[in-house]
């Protein structure tokens, strides 16, 4: 079986078809068309699994675009396909953090992460300083919480006073510059 | 050490937010305490001197860290009716559902993968001679499987230590094992050649092809190991060697929550067990 | 009549999910937590809630594909009340969260007294 068990009508040989595909880069065209119009969640699953196998170029971007999807459950398969990969997108995760689109600033805030923190904390904080959506700047300071340090401090309280209407931004600002802090006051007991 | 400074709350939550995204285990307020002891611990083998430093060892996994910490927080061995509760599951209630669909005479295949040295399938096998009145009336094939062959040798020879057997009665050892005497013991001939053992590798896309499909797999504390990408492949791969509507137990400290969304959620009274659907793969 | 009502918060943001717990806390319920829809299913077959706010985007099982998954279960669990809260206010996701079940949709972020009366409204209790 081939590439032309991605179009059978039985989800079982679409599944098998997908999975097959994923030692074979020559499959990337096939892969990301099918996933184009695949309806069946998990056999969606096993395509963007398999374009994340191959890994190049072509794949990465076809798995990409569908982070721009109106269906959430096909945006959630592509950030979790995403997110096992993240050394293969960190080069245009910059690019994706200043998308037009505010669904998509959001959702790479979360692959961010995966990133060594003094890089992901740069993008991050890069972020809050120009973004205007409060959803993406909660997204950042989520991330910021895992990977932040004391360079992100500024950076959060510049960002507590630009939404100080809103009380979830202000809430969640508050606890991460707290955690950071007094990580920071462990460590200098520590060495003391 | 003196005695070290517990955690803060904040601290505590973060930890297993971290290990449960990176790890898919889950750790509630309840293991607090014994999270914390193995965590400082790590920080004591480490050097770390703060909960900082050490969480940022482990997010960046420094000299394997994450496996290190994992081993510290799963009794890595295995022996003889390990989480039993599952086993007790199977012949409760997961062997009836399976009877309910398969035609008349079609064996029953269950899986166990790891199997390391042999401990989980013949539990398996013993659990059913000894809990489930019908086991004569079917044909019941179970398999073991490994990455490691040699771990896979030994489990086909069947010799045991006390620690192996720690939580089998005297009666079921006198029942199924051979003592040969300096606390060893060889399972019996007819239970070795019960169990069939084959090499797997679950990571390896559509690795474990050529097992066919089980009725129900027992996959425990093993995708805690594996790092994202690799528990999505190996997922995909349980996926397929499940029959329609077959049934996957993994660890009691693991969730499919952070793993996959392949499988449907099913809640028996003993267990919380995986399930592929019944029928096609459609939602 | 004394029994707290119970909610479950479904949503992998930690600091959202320590938000509404702290909102809700203080107002008398008693919060659950699950950070996606697979784990909701999961707490969901052991222990029965109230309601649910329920996020969209997350990972392994989206809001929308749970509370379709939800929605096939045997009642009352099947039933069980959902606030849809979003960050994406340009509407398919609403028309979405409804086709699968949603009680209401809420944009976010959600405003102290918005959650409160939510809450209040599918628990069936006074503000």
């Amino acid at each position: 079986m081939g590439a032309e068990g991605l179009k059978s009508a039985s989800g079982d040989t679409r599944w098998a078809a997908a999975r097959q595909l994923a030692k074979d880069p020559s499959g990337v065209t096939e892969l990301a068309s099918a996933l184009a119009v695949e309806s069946d969640p998990r056999v969606r699953e096993a395509l963007f699994t398999s374009l994340a196998h191959i890994q190049t170029p072509e794949a990465v971007a076809a798995i990409l675009s569908h982070l721009r999807s109106p269906d959430a459950a096909v945006r959630a398969g592509a950030l979790d396909v995403l997110n096992t990969m993240p050394e293969a997108v960190a080069g245009q995760l910059p690019g994706l953090l200043a998308d037009p689109d505010p669904d998509v600033r959001l959702l790479v805030c979360d692959i961010v992460r995966r990133l060594p923190s003094a890089v992901a904390s740069r993008y991050l904080c890069a972020l809050l300083e120009r973004e205007a959506l409060p959803n993406v700047c909660a997204a950042a300071v989520e991330a910021l919480s895992e990977v932040g340090d004391e360079s992100a401090l500024p950076y959060l309280a510049r960002c507590a006073e630009r939404f100080a209407t809103e009380p979830f931004l202000v809430f969640s600002i508050q606890i991460v510059s707290h955690r950071i802090a007094g990580d920071g006051r462990t460590r200098g007991s520590q060495s003391a | 050490m003196s005695d070290p400074i517990p955690a803060t709350e904040d601290e505590f939550r973060r930890l297993c937010e971290f290990l449960y995204r990176r790890t898919g285990m889950i750790f509630t307020e309840v293991k607090r305490y014994y999270v914390e002891r193995r965590m400082f611990e790590r920080m004591l083998a480490t050097g770390a001197g703060s909960f900082a430093s050490y969480f940022a060892r482990l997010r960046s996994d420094v000299n394997g860290e994450i496996e290190q910490f994992i081993n510290t927080l799963t009794v890595n061995e295995t022996y003889f009716y390990r989480e039993d509760h599952q086993l007790q599951c199977m012949t409760s209630d997961l062997l009836r559902e399976r009877l309910r669909v398969k035609r008349a005479g079609e064996p029953i295949r269950i899986w166990s993968v790891p199997c390391s040295t042999g401990e989980e399938p013949y539990s398996i096998a013993i659990w059913l001679l000894e809990n489930w009145p019908e086991v004569d009336q079917h044909n019941i094939e179970i398999v073991g499987s490994d990455i490691d062959t040699r771990v896979m040798e030994a489990a086909q020879e069947g010799y045991f230590g006390k620690r192996s057997l720690m939580r089998l009665s005297p009666a079921l050892i006198a029942k199924y094992f051979v003592d040969l005497g300096d606390e060893r013991w060889r399972i019996l001939d007819e239970l070795r050649q019960s169990v069939r053992f084959t090499p797997a590798n679950l990571v390896e896309p559509g690795g474990t092809g050529l097992h066919g499909q089980f009725d129900i797999v027992f996959c425990r504390n093993v995708l805690i190991y594996f790092d994202e990408a690799s528990r999505r492949t190996a997922a995909e791969n349980l996926f397929e060697n499940l029959s329609s509507g077959g049934f996957l137990c993994l660890g009691h400290s693991e969730s499919m929550s952070r793993i996959s969304p392949l499988f449907d959620v099913c809640r028996y009274s003993d267990a919380i067990v995986y399930q592929r659907p019944l029928g096609a793969t459609h939602v | 009549m004394s029994e707290k009502p119970r909610v479950l918060i479904i949503d992998d943001a930690g600091l959202t999910r320590a938000y509404y717990r702290d909102i809700l806390e203080r107002a008398g319920y008693q919060v659950e937590e699950a950070l996606n829809g697979v784990e909701a299913m999961e707490k969901l077959l052991q222990s029965e809630v109230d309601f649910m706010i329920v996020d969209v985007n997350m990972p392994q099982m989206d809001g929308i594909s749970f509370l379709k998954t939800l929605r096939r279960q045997a009642l009352p669990l099947g039933s069980t009340p959902a606030v849809v809260a979003s960050t994406e206010a340009e509407g398919h996701d609403i028309a979405a969260a409804r086709a699968a079940g949603a009680n209401h949709y809420l944009v976010k972020p959600l405003r102290e007294d918005v959650l409160l009366q939510y809450a209040a409204l599918l628990s069936g209790r006074p503000a």
